[in-house]
């Protein structure tokens, strides 16, 4: 059975820069991975802090990035990866469309928020994501994200794309 | 109303526009040899024996491991053939070339389509007037199961090259001189309509160098509007029923970018990013180990004819390996009747058989630490052909006249 989607978030932030693509969230090495709980030992391997990312990551973090994330092919190994290794969330300046695609449809939440370089790595964050609202409860500041779409919010709700067409009418 | 509104109006049986959310009928769902097997799994779980939507609107390709290169891969592929025999799709296996170049080959694309498929360089359909996407495996799947998909709508906007493109410049060149402009974000989300002199007078294959390109800008998708040579090339290929789609050209564009290429010079990515571009005589003698000639974005004929031009009765530097890769079968069918293997096998260069190639590891021909290739492809992401390698993105004339000196060498300068 599918969770459905909670729409209250807390976790510790994982600051990326900008322009992070697909080859470093997980390398192309490792495409013909299926299973995924193998797929999830490699997020975010490529990236320079892969090693120190891969050992610390724990179960409700939340990924913090700049613009563009997941920019690069379009592997959805790069959506399941994150997700197997625990990140609940992402918010990003900006995200590559695929990427963005990716991970609504398998229903991992992500947001987007201008200010989103302002929030320092390790930082502890609580957001809803039904209002967008971003608090960094260690820096003690309140952002307001970008809402995501109705239909959007519909194959969060759903567990994912595939899950939602079973239902869907027409 | 811009191309895309167009395509997607005529998709979803209503009028939409930019931003809007929305459901689009997909006139062809592909997939292929990576991501593909992926797809199989995500249906078969989900939807179990259920058929496809449409098994004459779907196809497989085969091109990026190919032939297999290990028991995974072989494995893989073995579930491909296996779920098009179950289905009755069409399978274009390991004799066949690069995904989107087989389906225009196929008379599976024409103007107004919306295609999706497990390839980031779908968009390159763009240069005939269909909507390519290159997608993930949940959104193939839904796609094989629905034959609709959900999409929002991109902005749209206006890039006007020009000026007259002259041997030895080439489409790749002006592609990188854009990204230059545009950085790797500077379309993101957004579709491109093209237009100008530059544009116009491109073949079919600079059409897809540039639109394929598009990726690297981040954008969706890269309209050229389809002319007479586009519509031969298709009706030569078994299209029936084709339709011209027109540009408004209007001024409903988020941006306009007007370029001028009268005195661009060869241009070349330097590593780690498509868009970190400068003139190839900037970087002109550093010590090149291989190159490579091919993939989605420079792997038609005119690519390589180009190529033989500059190769013809000469041999490759001694220091350089040289790989070339016609992009498809019938490429390299007709390579072979202009005698162009003969030029290429002569000058020292190692040619494969159609496919992508070097344009992730994982595929023969990788490099080794330290290691510099000059690179028709569209990526040169830092680790992607090799961890400590560093990767140029050229033009194929600018790729060939670096092969016969063995240091980064400008077409201008033969």
């Amino acid at each position: 059975m599918d969770k459905l989607l909670s729409l209250r978030f807390r976790g510790t932030s994982w600051h990326f820069g900008d322009d992070i693509d697909t080859d470093q969230i997980y390398p192309g090495k490792y495409l013909p991975l299926t299973d995924k709980s193998e797929m999830a030992k490699h997020a975010m391997e490529g990236t320079d802090r892969g090693e120190e990312f891969i050992k610390n990551v724990k179960p409700g973090d939340i990924i913090v990035a700049g613009k563009n994330f997941g920019c690069g092919s379009s592997r959805e190994h790069a959506a399941i990866a994150i997700h197997g290794a625990g990140i609940s969330l992402i918010i990003a300046q900006s995200f590559a469309r695929i990427f963005h695609r990716n991970c609504i449809n398998t229903a991992l939440p992500v947001l987007e928020l201008k200010e989103a370089n302002e929030i320092q790595d390790g930082d502890i964050l609580e957001v809803n994501i039904e209002t967008g609202e971003i608090k960094d409860i260690t820096q003690n500041k309140i952002y307001k994200a970008e809402p995501i779409s109705e239909l959007e919010k519909e194959i969060l709700n759903a567990g994912g794309l595939l899950q939602y067409l079973k239902f869907m009418q027409g | 109303m811009t191309v895309i509104e167009k395509i997607f109006s005529r998709a979803a049986n209503k009028k939409v526009k930019a931003d809007d959310y929305v459901w689009v009928n997909l006139d062809l769902v592909a997939m292929r040899d990576f991501g593909g097997p992926n797809v199989v799994k995500e249906y078969k779980e989900h939807f179990g024996d259920a058929p496809v939507f449409d098994n004459k609107k779907v196809a497989i390709t085969f091109d990026l491991h190919i032939p297999a290169r290990d028991e995974k891969v072989a494995q893989n592929q073995q579930i491909l053939r296996k779920f098009a025999k179950e289905h009755n799709i069409r399978l274009f296996d390991i004799n066949t070339g690069v995904g989107q170049h087989i389906l225009l080959e196929n008379g599976l694309v024409k103007p107004w389509d919306v295609i999706i498929g497990t390839d980031s360089h779908m968009n390159l359909l763009g240069a005939v007037g269909a909507a390519g996407f290159g997608m993930g495996t949940t959104d193939i799947a839904a796609g094989l199961y629905r034959g609709k998909l959900w999409f929002k709508v991109p902005r749209t906007i206006k890039i006007i090259v020009d000026g007259i493109l002259k041997y030895p410049l080439t489409a790749k060149d002006v592609a990188l001189y854009i990204l230059k402009n545009l950085s790797t974000s500077g379309a993101l989300n957004r579709a491109i309509e093209f237009f100008g002199e530059a544009i116009i007078m491109m073949n079919l294959a600079e059409r897809i160098t540039l639109t394929s390109m598009v990726t690297e800008m981040s954008g969706d998708i890269g309209f050229i509007e389809p002319d007479e040579p586009i519509f031969e090339f298709l009706r030569g290929h078994n299209v029936t029923d084709l339709e011209p789609i027109k540009s408004d050209n209007n001024n409903e564009y988020e941006k306009v970018y007007e370029f001028d290429i009268s005195n661009l010079r060869p241009q070349i990515a330097c590593p780690h990013s498509p868009d970190n571009v400068t003139n190839v005589s900037d970087v002109a003698g550093r010590k090149v180990d291989q190159v490579f000639i091919g993939s989605c974005t420079n792997g038609r004929f005119e690519d390589l004819k180009v190529v033989a031009r500059i190769l013809e009765g000469k041999r490759i530097n001694n220091g350089v390996r040289l790989i070339i890769v016609p992009a498809t079968m019938e490429v390299a069918m007709a390579a072979e009747q202009a005698g162009l293997y003969r030029i290429f096998l002569e000058s020292g260069a190692v040619v494969v058989n159609p496919g992508c190639s070097l344009c992730t590891t994982g595929h023969p021909g990788i490099l080794a630490p330290g290691e510099v290739m000059v690179s028709t492809s569209n990526r040169n992401f830092i680790g992607k052909l090799g961890k400590g390698a560093e990767v140029y993105l050229a033009s194929p004339a600018t790729a060939a006249a670096t092969a016969l000196q063995g240091v980064i060498t400008s077409p201008m300068e033969l």
